[in-house]
């Protein structure tokens, strides 16, 4: 069986009304860029296991999560209504989605949505151990608006001259890689690190894949 | 009747599962009727740290009979057993291989250790 941790919400976050980051403080839990927490929640009377990406560096204090409103879900209305100071039990850090530094090779991020989660530590560790090779996000939302973690996006591009960070609506996220690195030129040698939630992540892994990137240079997780 | 016969690498007691696939689910986690389905329901605990939704490899069973009467893998599912411990040519993950056969008779080994355990013991 996993080791059970128990942690306290030390701080809440509203991105939006239906998102939000929940601080967990709690024992020190090492863990890799890009990994998860799995949550033991208590609902309805038996005990939900849903993973939650970190949003924090493993340098932090506490454990960021972020999380939305999955309408018709059971796990995400629950925690979206625990108050600063609740209990949370969890396991982990799992997942094998991690970078632990730059990429020998141009790196390109794609974020769809909340899946900018696991992307957001993962991108500062590869920005501490950059080399001379270009970092990219490209992140999908619907609108500017609603893009996560924005101003820090936009402070790290402007510090870091080898990172570009660009939105594009989520419709349009498909054929905007199709265009950038598929379409855009030969360069094959690219490593790709793909999150968001549903059938988008399997679509733009085999779109690269099939365009000629080797399959462990396309890196993904779907939630 | 299906059967799937479970043993524990960490040498608790084999336990027999008889079940028919066609009640499946038998509760919440993997794809409905997968080996992770079919253990949970029966009181069998399997880790699933992601929830079964093919986003980790605590699941990671090793298939030794009956595999035939399972669904194929996909893409999503090797990617990750890529990455599990002790891979072995009939590794599947318990969230995502489906008992397909209504009298499938499958016998499958729960690797002692998975990788983030590993990886938690160490600090990492």
């Amino acid at each position: 069986m996993a080791v059970e941790y128990e942690a306290r919400v030390a701080r809440i976050v509203e991105h939006a009304p239906d998102t939000r980051s929940l601080f967990l403080r709690g024992p020190r839990l090492g863990f890799r860029p890009g990994q998860f927490i799995s949550c033991l929640l208590p609902v309805g009377g038996e005990t939900l296991i849903r993973p939650y990406s970190i949003a924090s560096s493993p340098e932090e204090d506490d454990l960021e999560v972020c999380l939305n409103l999955v309408p018709g879900g059971l796990a995400s209305p629950h925690l979206l209504r625990l108050p600063v100071g609740a209990a949370v039990r969890f396991t982990g850090p799992w997942g094998t989605f991690v970078l632990d530094r730059a990429p020998e090779a141009e790196a390109v991020f794609i974020a769809d949505g909340t899946g900018v989660a696991p992307i957001r530590p993962m991108l500062r560790r590869a920005l501490a151990t950059a080399t001379r090779h270009p970092l990219r996000l490209l992140y999908g939302a619907a609108d500017p608006e609603r893009l996560l973690y924005r101003a820090e996006l936009e402070a790290m591009a402007r510090e870091h001259t080898g990172f570009r960070f660009e939105h594009v609506p989520s419709a349009r996220l498909r054929d905007e890689v199709a265009r950038r690195w598929v379409d855009g030129d030969a360069d094959r040698c690219r490593r790709f690190f793909i999150c968001g939630v549903g059938e988008i992540v399997p679509a733009l892994r085999d779109l690269l894949r099939r365009a000629g990137y080797e399959r462990r240079a396309v890196q993904y997780e779907k939630w | 009747m299906a059967r799937i016969r479970v043993i524990f690498e960490n040498g608790d007691p084999e336990r027999v599962i008889e079940f028919d696939p066609a009640r499946a689910p038998f509760q919440h986690d993997g794809k409905p009727g997968s080996i992770l389905d079919v253990l949970l329901g029966h009181g069998i605990h399997l880790e699933h740290a992601c929830g079964g939704n093919c986003a980790c490899t605590t699941c990671h069973v090793i298939v030794k009979g009956g595999g035939k009467a399972l669904s194929a893998s996909d893409d999503s599912e090797e990617d990750l057993l890529d990455k599990a411990p002790g891979l072995t040519p009939t590794s599947r993950l318990g969230c995502q291989a489906v008992v397909e056969e209504p009298d499938a008779e499958i016998v499958v080994v729960i690797p002692r250790y998975t990788i983030n355990q590993i990886v938690s013991e160490h600090g990492g």
